[in-house]
């Protein structure tokens, strides 16, 4: 199995090394999305992001564009998804409770991006299969350009993470706190926001709809699970969307199976295992104290 | 205590949301060492007082003047009501408790001592690894006030922070409030509808009420005629037990 995914690293390493590239970046940026409880909006920003390829295509292959070189091209296409992943990422955390919930808001992001997707290329086949691609997630075409800037935003988030851990986990976690303590948490949503956004678009036209929204909300759901802290979360996260990348691919390669598929199936185990260990582990735990408790009464008492 | 340095002066101050005020006219000199209790009826503007005291409402006229040194944001502490934190979400004692200490610029060394030396504070010096989620209520709200204490602030701000305590607990937390006013010098300001404890524990007393603040020791404040003119209710004996 093994021997057969190195010999075919010379045909796919772009594909793998943009497919862990993703993982990475993906898995920690998923750490903000999990601890607030904000799983939906993964999805929601990723149908924003197909409806800005759906509207790239769709205006660059309009006849008053012709003459423009640039405008079917695929990295226009990767620019303007990522616009509409950031607008419907600022769109969400710009949400006020008191006039409207973010769920709302998620909620109308998803349903207005996967709707008008499919109608505005609905009379072009190309344009379909395209959105068809994405829906269905496949990392096969990926480039070396793709690699480069998959990587070294990964390295952008992670550096930032290790130099504002705390300040982040704060306003994750306390946000009033945070202000209190003179953090500003309206940029640093802003900022969440932005880099969310622009992560996820990028992704999705490189990698898919279930590949994107899988590494993201995925691997940081099964370090809720194992980790005692949101601290250990910003690193287990991204190690545990790595491995499984990895996994799914030599998996993928072996059966011949879509590997976009294969490393959330993998993942989608994961976490099925780690909701068993911890219940399992709570069990035990709870046990271990029941037992010390009833050591320490009294004889009369027990 | 009269004799201490001032470190909040609110001169004529007006707060309020969106143009519409809250608070007109405050007057009030809050001087380092003392503890006061803030009282009044939901909605009179304590909570928007204590938004001021962070910077978080901006006054719309008077002023909020705060020591620019003894009254630093480094030297302010706050203490919620109570964790907002989700209990789905992993965290330990630890982790908390070094949340307090964002913004400070200290080393991890004095972080480790600062930490350590909080939790004891609160009596809670052997939890330091503990799941914040298997303490009780009132341990929790121990480990908001040791979050608090790490900063090691000069005037420590509490929003009700006895809200879904028990007696006990409530009892606890006063009496360690108690401890860290009188030893420690810290300048305490107790938003609190427990107007019982009010009377027994602080020096002086703000009531807020229909947009203005009565202000002065706690004695003279926390009089049956003036809290049922705030409450505009019969108060019980209970709460000058």
């Amino acid at each position: 199995m093994i021997a057969e995914f190195v010999a075919s690293w010379p045909l796919f390493h772009d594909a793998y090394l943009a497919g862990w590239s993703i993982a990475l970046l993906l898995a920690l940026l998923g750490v903000v999305v999990v601890t607030r409880d904000q799983i939906f909006f993964g999805a929601a920003v990723a149908q924003a992001s197909v409806l800005g390829i759906a509207v790239a295509i769709y205006v660059g292959g309009s006849p008053a564009l012709a003459r423009c070189a640039w405008c079917g091209d695929d990295w226009a296409h990767t620019l303007v998804g990522g616009l509409f992943a950031v607008a419907g990422a600022l769109a969400t955390a710009a949400a006020q409770p008191r006039r409207e919930t973010p769920e709302a808001i998620t909620g109308w992001v998803f349903l207005t991006g996967s709707c008008f997707a499919v109608l505005l290329l609905a009379h072009s086949p190309h344009g379909m299969d395209e959105i068809n691609r994405l829906l269905a997630s496949t990392i096969i075409g990926a480039g070396a350009v793709d690699v480069a800037v998959l990587a070294g935003l990964f390295m952008l988030a992670a550096v930032a993470t290790a130099l504002w851990s705390a300040p982040l986990r704060l306003v994750l976690m306390d946000p009033e706190m945070a202000s209190a303590v003179g953090v500003r948490v309206a940029v640093w949503n802003r900022a969440l926001a932005i880099g969310l956004g622009a992560a996820m678009g990028i992704a999705i036209h490189v990698s898919g709809v279930v590949f994107s929204f899988g590494l993201l909300v995925l691997p940081a759901l099964v370090t809720k699970q194992l980790c005692r802290e949101v601290g250990q979360m910003l690193w287990a996260s991204p190690l545990v969307g790595l491995a499984a990348a990895i996994a799914g691919f030599v998996v993928a390669n072996d059966r011949d199976l879509p590997p976009g598929q294969a490393v959330v199936a993998i993942l989608c185990a994961l976490l099925a295992a780690a909701w068993v260990a911890r219940r399992l582990g709570d069990r035990l735990q709870l046990r271990a104290r029941l037992r010390s408790t009833i050591c320490r009464m009294p004889p009369w008492r027990r | 205590m009269t004799g201490a340095e001032v470190l909040v002066r609110a001169t004529d101050l007006v707060l309020g949301y969106a143009g519409v005020p809250v608070l007109r006219n405050v007057r009030l000199e809050i001087r380092a060492g003392e503890y006061w209790f803030f009282v009044g009826p939901n909605g009179a503007g304590k909570s928007t007082f204590v938004r001021a005291l962070f910077g978080l409402v901006t006054p719309s006229a008077g002023e909020l003047w705060i020591d620019p040194v003894r009254g630093a944001r480094q030297r302010r502490a706050f203490v919620p009501q109570r964790s907002v934190v989700d209990p789905s979400v992993p965290t330990t004692v630890r982790e908390q408790v070094a949340l307090g200490l964002v913004g400070l610029g200290i080393g991890r060394k004095e972080a480790g001592e600062r930490i350590v030396q909080a939790l004891e504070q609160v009596g809670l010096g052997g939890r330091l690894g503990d799941d914040f989620w298997t303490l009780s209520g009132g341990q929790r709200q121990r480990v908001m006030l040791a979050r608090a204490l790490v900063r090691r602030p000069t005037l420590l701000v509490l929003d009700e922070p006895e809200t879904g305590l028990d007696f006990a607990a409530e009892e606890r937390l006063l009496a360690l409030l108690d401890v860290i006013n009188r030893n420690h010098g810290v300048t305490t300001l107790y938003v609190s509808h427990d107007l019982a404890s009010a009377r027994r524990h602080a020096t002086h007393a703000a009531l807020f009420h229909g947009g203005t603040v009565e202000v002065g020791p706690a004695a003279a404040i926390l009089t049956r005629v003036r809290l049922e003119r705030a409450y505009g209710v019969a108060v019980s004996a209970a709460a000058f037990a």
